[in-house]
């Protein structure tokens, strides 16, 4: 019992806070850059300190919070999301006069995400999502002005709020079925309990959690506000959707099926299983269709969903591994792809159809090196960080017995090289005649470094594999104590 | 010093350097690329040197941890297999940026010529990976570039081109990907620990049914990138589309992919597998020549012919390796080397027509020997080696596999010869089509077509080799011996063949039977 542990989740809620009451506060013009700031400080401060909290498992509030390997290693990815969603708005002109509640709201959902995937109990794990969910979906309608974006708000509050209903009664059967909130408490139940797997209560709480987690991930049945609201939000917020929401979800469902629910693994292998083939192939048919590049990212966020679900179907340890891992390379790959896009909202009309990339990468040659790599990574080309991770995946898959989780996922990527390659060449074509960019804006720093860190990222996750995967190891591990 | 490394690496800096020079600069561009592959070859000659032609397994290795908790490594080498598509691959390339050098594509030059320095980057590494992780990034690594440069500077149709190309491509390499995993974590009970290096590999007992499962993983990729009847559809397409200088690339160089990987990969580590499928793969592979030659004879353009006529060369190499016979498997080998220069010589010479007349169909064209005599002497030549005329490097070659293989299925051999028969009638036909009769197609009787000096620095080296290989074939052939002696032996001992045609005991099968020296235990 340490309070002292959850450290990293107060200051984080100390930034939040501060950070929405300048929103009160009359700025003064020259002051008015103080809400990012207190948010950098805020996220840097949490960052160092998750990085000198890295050891073994800490509890706090009588096991409600397990600050341990696992919990750390997800923050690592959770912040500099956090960050770079700052960054990208830095200069985003609809912003500017809600900085403080669009920094705090980040802050917020952002503090929600780590409470999840630092959560013991399945209280602290429904909070940690709902405050998340919450945050996000005043963030999507933030621009306030737009109709879609006021749209998108409303669509992701309604499929969210069923989510989350759903979510609660899972969480209520499993209280039912094995006495206990305490993820620790129900695995050790589990354990002892032999006559516990066929019982129908667990089962029925099995499917509602899948079900509802899958909301939050986006998971093929359940995905269908996933293009609309990511189309409709600001990009700054779809790429913190795109990127922390996903971890935030597979954290808790590494929590509640790998972690805690080991022992019936035998009842949700084959459905989370079933619910990772859905999601590749609809998802990847999906986005097959698509001519607009946020919607591409959206479906290819829904396919890629798909692949991370591998690492929770197969129930291991090195499933845990290999997803964590993919974790950090889709972070680094969707945040590089969503920059780029934002670099070419701010010069076009319509600057998110795939039309409107005609001839970018000749314009900035850097930029589309940037979306190149990012686009072969997320296709699983070696020997880039997506590729890494996939085949560590599909390893895990193999090592389990569930081959065809793989075969499937090879299958599918097939079908995704076909749109991430279409923005490739888009990119790299000739302007046609005449249709200059309307405008050419300064590129701002604050996106232009995000969109080269996650290049430099994706590079190196692939060089380093190994350090990252000794990381990445202690965290499963983490992850597999009860 | 790591000099298989720095094969690899030296063409990969070339290519970034190349693609970081703005577009203006088109002679240092120039430069950069003549300088980086004279470069590679050299460095190609220098391994090629210090390789000893008696080493059954990969030699000079490098080899370096990149994900040991994953089994993954950089691991690099050669062995008599690979030691001379590296030299094909470095020959060949050198030749085409020269080529390209001499006709720069009109914009961005320099990204044209780094995506070719990238290509020969992952094929040097494709032949060289003696871990099959890393064959299998090299493997996908060469696609980007030739993707690239399809799609950038191909024919009218370049886009639907090179997105066949890729899917194609894909649907076999990724279905490869999770062979190579299931191998890997299969083998895990045997050898301990978890490992993609094929000499660890190959000796591990995988089980007929296992073994034959995961070699038809990996064959379906191959008979794509080869390609095997019925998976040539790409091919028209792509070899059509491409720039022709790409073309000359693709099949001279990157054909032998597939069949190299059959030959390293395949046979070697799952030789309880083969026996299930020699039958299969060989009709594909015998459809594959009479389809092919018969496609090529009745080809409109010259590229189609010389393309079809690779997917009936391609069918014979396949025959060479998969009936598992230690001569058919060096003719093999050494086809592979004819093809790569043969083809590569043929696509030089549709270059050099087309350019002079602007057209790449044969009816079109005609009577061109009277202007120009010199191309028509090479041109011959070639036709000569293209249709395997006795006394032609490519005669040695097929004499070797087609002898392999009347040993062991006489029927296949006689089958197998109607693709020789075939190959004089379409080569014949793309000869006196364009070069006898009445002229067509030019206005001053083909002068415009004749060989220039530039021309005769691309095609003089490839005929000298050709040259070279037929009177002396035994000096590429005698280096590759001991490999591919090991390569088959596990399929042969699986195949329970007489013991006097295996030529060398892998290490499992001499220590079961007691015996030190590999090579003297013949009875």
């Amino acid at each position: 019992m340490n309070p002292g542990a959850a450290l990293t989740l107060y200051v984080m809620s100390a930034a939040t806070v501060v950070a929405l009451l300048l929103a009160v506060v009359p700025l003064p013009s020259t002051w008015r850059r103080l809400p990012e700031w207190v948010g950098f400080a805020g996220i840097v401060a949490t960052l160092a300190i998750a990085v000198a909290q890295w050891g073994e498992r800490q509890t706090a509030f009588s096991g409600e919070l397990r600050i341990d390997r696992f919990g750390l290693l997800l923050t690592w990815i959770i912040l500099p999301a956090a960050l770079a969603t700052i960054l990208f708005s830095w200069g985003e002109p609809s912003a500017a006069g809600r900085r403080p509640e669009f920094v705090g709201l980040v802050l917020a959902a952002a503090t929600g995400m780590m409470l999840t995937v630092m959560s013991g109990d399945l209280i602290t794990l429904f909070i940690g999502i709902e405050l998340l969910s919450v945050a996000l979906y005043i963030l999507c309608a933030i621009e306030v002005s737009r109709e879609r974006s006021l749209e998108s708000g409303l669509k992701y509050l309604i499929t969210g709020s069923i989510g989350t209903a759903i979510l609660i009664y899972g969480f209520a059967m499993l209280y039912g079925a094995t006495g206990t909130t305490s993820l620790t408490g129900i695995a050790l139940k589990l354990d002892t309990m032999d006559g516990l797997l066929t019982e129908p209560l667990l089962v029925a709480a099995i499917v509602l959690i899948v079900v509802a987690l899958g909301f939050k991930a986006s998971a093929v049945p359940f995905h269908m506000w996933t293009p609309d609201v990511y189309q409709g939000a600001p990009t700054p917020v779809t790429a913190f959707m795109g990127t922390g929401t996903k971890v935030a979800a597979m954290g808790a469902f590494l929590l509640v099926f790998t972690g805690s629910t080991q022992q019936a693994s035998g009842d949700w292998r084959a459905l989370i299983g079933a619910l990772a083939v859905v999601t590749m192939v609809v998802g990847n048919v999906g986005a097959l269709m698509q001519q607009n590049v946020k919607r591409m990212l959206a479906w290819s966020s829904i396919a890629q969903a798909g692949y991370l679900l591998i690492g929770v179907a197969v129930g291991t340890a090195a499933g845990a591994e290999a997803l964590i891992y993919y974790l950090f390379a889709y972070v680094a790959m969707t945040l590089a792809a969503f920059a780029i896009v934002m670099l070419r909202e701010r010069e076009v009309e319509a600057g998110d159809t795939l039309v409107a990339f005609t001839g970018f990468g000749r314009a900035r040659p850097w930029a589309g090196v940037v979306m190149t790599l990012a686009m072969v990574s997320l296709a699983g080309f070696p020997p880039l960080a997506g590729f890494v991770g996939k085949f560590l995946l599909f390893g895990s898959a193999v090592d389990a017995g569930m081959s065809w989780l793989a075969i499937v996922a090879a299958l599918a990527s097939v079908v995704s090289v076909v749109y991430y390659l279409r923005v490739v060449i888009v990119m790299w074509s000739p302007a046609p005649d005449g249709a200059r960019p309307m405008r050419r804006l300064r590129v701002p720093v604050s996106v232009a470094a995000v969109a080269v860190a996650g290049a430099v990222a994706i590079v190196a996750l692939a060089i380093w594999a190994q350090p990252m995967l000794d990381l990445c190891a202690d965290a499963a591990r983490a992850l597999m104590i009860p | 010093m790591p000099w298989v490394s720095i094969l690899i690496l030296v063409p990969l800096v070339a290519s970034v350097v190349l693609m970081l020079l703005p577009a203006t600069e088109r002679r240092l561009a120039r430069a950069v690329a003549l300088v980086a592959s004279f470069l590679t070859l050299a460095v190609s000659i220098v391994v090629l040197s210090l390789f000893d032609d008696q080493a059954t397994v990969l030699s000079q290795v490098d080899h370096l941890d990149w994900i040991p908790a994953a089994g993954v490594s950089w691991d690099v080498g050669v062995d008599g297999i690979s030691i001379w598509l590296v030299m094909l691959t470095t020959v060949i390339f050198t030749l085409g940026i020269i080529a390209a050098c001499q006709h720069l594509p009109r914009e961005r030059a320099s990204v044209f010529l780094g995506l070719i320095m990238m290509a020969q980057a992952g094929l040097l590494g494709l032949f060289t990976a003696g871990d099959l992780v890393l064959f299998y990034v090299f493997w996908e690594f060469m696609l980007i570039p030739f993707a690239l440069l399809i799609w950038n500077w191909g024919g009218a149709e370049r886009r639907s081109a090179g997105l066949i190309f890729v899917v194609y491509t894909m649907v076999g390499s990724l279905l490869m990907l999770v062979a190579i995993v299931a191998t890997g974590i299969l083998a895990m009970d045997h050898t301990g620990e978890l490992s993609f290096l094929m000499r660890d590999l190959a000796g591990v007992p995988f089980g007929e049914a296992t073994a034959t499962v995961l070699l038809a993983g990996f064959l379906l990729a191959f008979a794509i990138k080869i390609p095997l009847w019925p998976f040539h559809g790409w091919l028209p397409r792509v070899y059509s589309q491409a720039p022709i200088v790409v073309t000359i690339l693709l099949a001279a160089v990157m054909s032998k992919a597939g069949v190299y990987g059959l030959l390293r990969v395949g046979v070697p580590i799952f030789p309880e597998g083969v026996g299930n499928l020699i039958i299969p793969v060989a009709i594909l592979a015998l459809i594959g020549i009479a389809y092919g030659s018969l496609l090529a004879w009745r080809a409109p353009t010259m590229r189609l012919l010389v393309g079809y006529s690779s997917v009936a060369h391609l069918g014979f190499i396949v025959l060479g390796i998969i009936v598992i016979d230690r001569m058919a498997a060096q003719g093999a080998v050494l086809q592979m080397i004819n093809h790569g220069i043969v083809a590569a010589a043929a696509f030089v010479i549709v270059m050099i027509l087309a350019r002079g007349t602007g057209t790449e169909d044969i009816d079109r064209l005609g009577g061109l020997a009277k202007g120009a005599p010199r191309l028509a002497v090479a041109f011959l030549f070639v036709t000569m080696a293209a249709l395997a005329l006795p006394g032609s490097n490519a005669f040695v070659g097929e004499f070797f596999i087609l002898g392999g293989v009347f040993d062991q299925y006489a029927w296949m051999a006689v089958i197998a010869m109607i693709g020789v028969i075939y190959a004089a009638v379409y080569m014949l036909r793309m000869y006196q089509g364009t070069m006898n009769g009445p002229p067509r197609g030019v206005q001053d009787g083909g002068r415009a077509v004749e060989m220039t000096g530039r021309d005769a620095i691309v095609l003089v080296p490839l005929i000298l080799v050709m040259v070279w290989i037929a009177v002396w074939p035994n000096s590429i052939v005698a280096p590759t011996r001991a490999s591919t002696d090991l390569a088959v032996a596990p399929a042969q001992i699986a195949l329970d063949r007489p013991i006097d045609q295996i030529g060398v005991l892998p290490d499992r099968a001499a220590a079961e039977l007691g015996v030190d020296d590999q090579k003297a235990w013949i009875p």
